[in-house]
């Protein structure tokens, strides 16, 4: 082969890259430096919990799901239990209700903080990944306090929440709160404003709105693809009509807007936990739920919005203690749909930004 | 919603169309086509006049013993309408028409879905397997599907004279 000729490389990332979120792994095809194709191969993680679900009782399938999306478990747990709730038809006590939008959005800020920090890291910025993770660990801190875990917390229960939180809980999530403002003004100054960062995420990777539309693409990549869209708004679930908030959108389309969204939700969900502070109630934390949870024959199809996108349990009961079929419907996995497509024509580095603003987890991905 | 009826009508209508069944289930109306019909039903859901369904939420298979489903459950990002429409797909010969061309986002539902039951969808640009590898047998997700007993798991090779 003559110097001027040049050919096709291709290069193996993953599953154990240090870029890689999980076990994730693609091949990409090189010219130079610049990608022309890329084949994502999922998977390694894959442990059947669809097909688990359907050999457990209902409530024994509760401790899987935090093993989806483990960086906001008690998402998954909420997304879960409500969906046998609704095929019950149990009605949850409010204090409950509350106690779960506290620590829903606390995960939500939990597993943003996560997102900003691997990003952060993936852009080589070691010191803006410890000021997030440091203030990930007081949520952990409060995970812990009332269920006695810090990553698969497993709080909720089929008709309430599993524990009350205990007296130091309230000045430790009031201290919290108090913090945030300063907390993010770090995050901004650290990673944000860095011109390096701004360098390497603006303008990379756009995702049109019409291209995000019809991948099926949900949660903040959406919304920073200018869509105003937001189950708690669209369909409020559980008590988020009660709340003041607006839903952030972005038009940049591009890495960095995917990213800094995120910031503008940890404000948003402040001002519901602070709103949920104000509001919550005295009373029982638990519905009353029969010993053996034996739901009517149906179907039923319930979505949250999870930090990273919506999920969504499709449960078909046929009148058993166990479910006959339990969809997940996993937001990162379609989600993912995008990197194949949006990456083309940009040179590696650039992948491994667009694949970190996807703040994709492979537990929920390989489910 | 407030033009639930208005919807209500169209789905009914459409099912007349495309010889469908229309139930209800937790307040959202469910749609039961034959395989053939898929694509014509989904395309007239997607430009419905009054509430489109326009965004593939998810799509799934569904084990009933006797037959297969695919399951696609349909929104839209611009209201509050939704619409489940089933796909009823013969189980000895599993053959539905992929909707990628509608949606590009079925790309990895529809490789799942035949990862796990085999069904094929005809027409998608790259039908594989996503979970499980490549030369892995059965489909996983089917109710006649044996999973392998938990004594059977870590088989530990008998060593044979002179190896």
């Amino acid at each position: 082969m003559s110097i001027n000729e040049t050919e096709e490389l291709i290069l193996n990332m993953g599953p154990q890259h240090p870029s890689m979120h999980g076990l994730f792994r693609m091949v990409i095809h090189l010219e130079g430096e610049t990608v022309t194709k890329i084949v994502p191969k999922i998977g390694y993680l894959h442990r059947g919990m669809e097909k688990l679900a359907e050999s457990r009782t209902y409530a024994q399938f509760i401790p899987y799901t935090d093993r989806l999306d483990y960086l906001a478990s008690p998402h998954n747990n909420w997304a879960y239990v409500q969906t046998v709730e609704k095929l019950m038809g149990v009605v949850v006590p409010e204090r409950a209700e509350y106690l779960r939008v506290i620590f829903g959005e606390l995960a939500r800020i939990a597993s943003h903080q996560v997102c900003i920090a691997s990003t952060a890291l993936d852009m080589a910025g070691w010191s803006a990944w410890s000021y997030a993770f440091r203030d990930r660990e007081r949520i952990c801190d409060m995970y812990e306090m009332t269920a006695g875990s810090r990553l698969t917390v497993n709080i909720m229960r089929i008709g309430g929440i599993s524990a009350e939180p205990p007296a130091e809980f309230w000045p430790a999530l009031q201290s919290f709160l108090d913090d945030t403002p300063e907390m993010l003004e770090e995050y901004y100054g650290i990673f944000f404003g860095n011109e390096i960062a701004q360098g390497r995420l603006k303008n990379v990777g756009i995702l049109s709105k019409e291209l995000a539309e019809n991948l099926s693409i949900t949660g903040p990549v959406l919304r920073a693809s200018g869509v105003n869209y937001d189950v708690r708004k669209a369909e409020p679930y559980s008590i988020y009509d009660r709340f003041d908030f607006n839903v952030p959108v972005r038009n940049g389309c591009d890495s960095y807007d995917r990213t800094i969204i995120r910031m503008d939700e940890i404000v948003e969900s402040i001002k519901i936990i602070k709103q949920a502070l104000r509001d919550i109630p005295e009373g029982p934390i638990m519905a009353k739920v029969p010993k053996v949870i034996k739901p009517p024959v149906g179907e039923v199809y319930h979505r949250v919005e999870n930090p990273k996108g919506e999920l969504g349990f499709y449960i078909v009961s046929d009148g058993t203690t166990k479910p006959a079929r339990v969809r997940i419907r996993p937001a990162t996995f379609i989600n993912l749909q995008m990197l194949p497509i949006v990456a083309l024509g940009w040179k590696i580095q650039d992948v491994v930004a667009i694949f970190a603003t996807l703040d994709a987890v492979l537990g929920e991905v390989d489910k | 919603m407030e033009n639930n009826e208005k919807f209500k009508l169209q789905v009914t209508e459409l099912a007349t169309r495309v010889n469908g069944e229309v139930e209800e289930s937790f307040g959202v109306l469910v749609l039961k086509v034959n395989a053939p019909y898929i694509i014509e039903t989904l395309t007239a859901a997607k430009q419905f006049a009054d509430g489109p369904c326009d965004f593939l939420h998810d799509l799934c298979g569904m084990d009933l013993v006797d037959h297969f489903e695919v399951v696609y459950q349909l929104t839209s990002l611009r209201g509050s309408q939704s619409l489940r429409v089933k796909a009823i797909v013969n189980r000895e010969n599993p053959v539905v028409d992929s909707v990628t061309r509608i949606w590009q986002g079925a790309n990895y539902l529809e490789r799942e879905a035949f990862d796990m039951f085999g069904i094929i969808f005809k027409g998608h640009p790259n039908l594989k397997r996503i979970y499980m590898w490549d030369d892995f047998e059965g489909y996983p997700l089917r109710k006649d599907y044996v999973t392998e007993p938990i004594e059977l798991r870590n088989i530990t090779r008998t060593r044979i004279e002179g190896e």
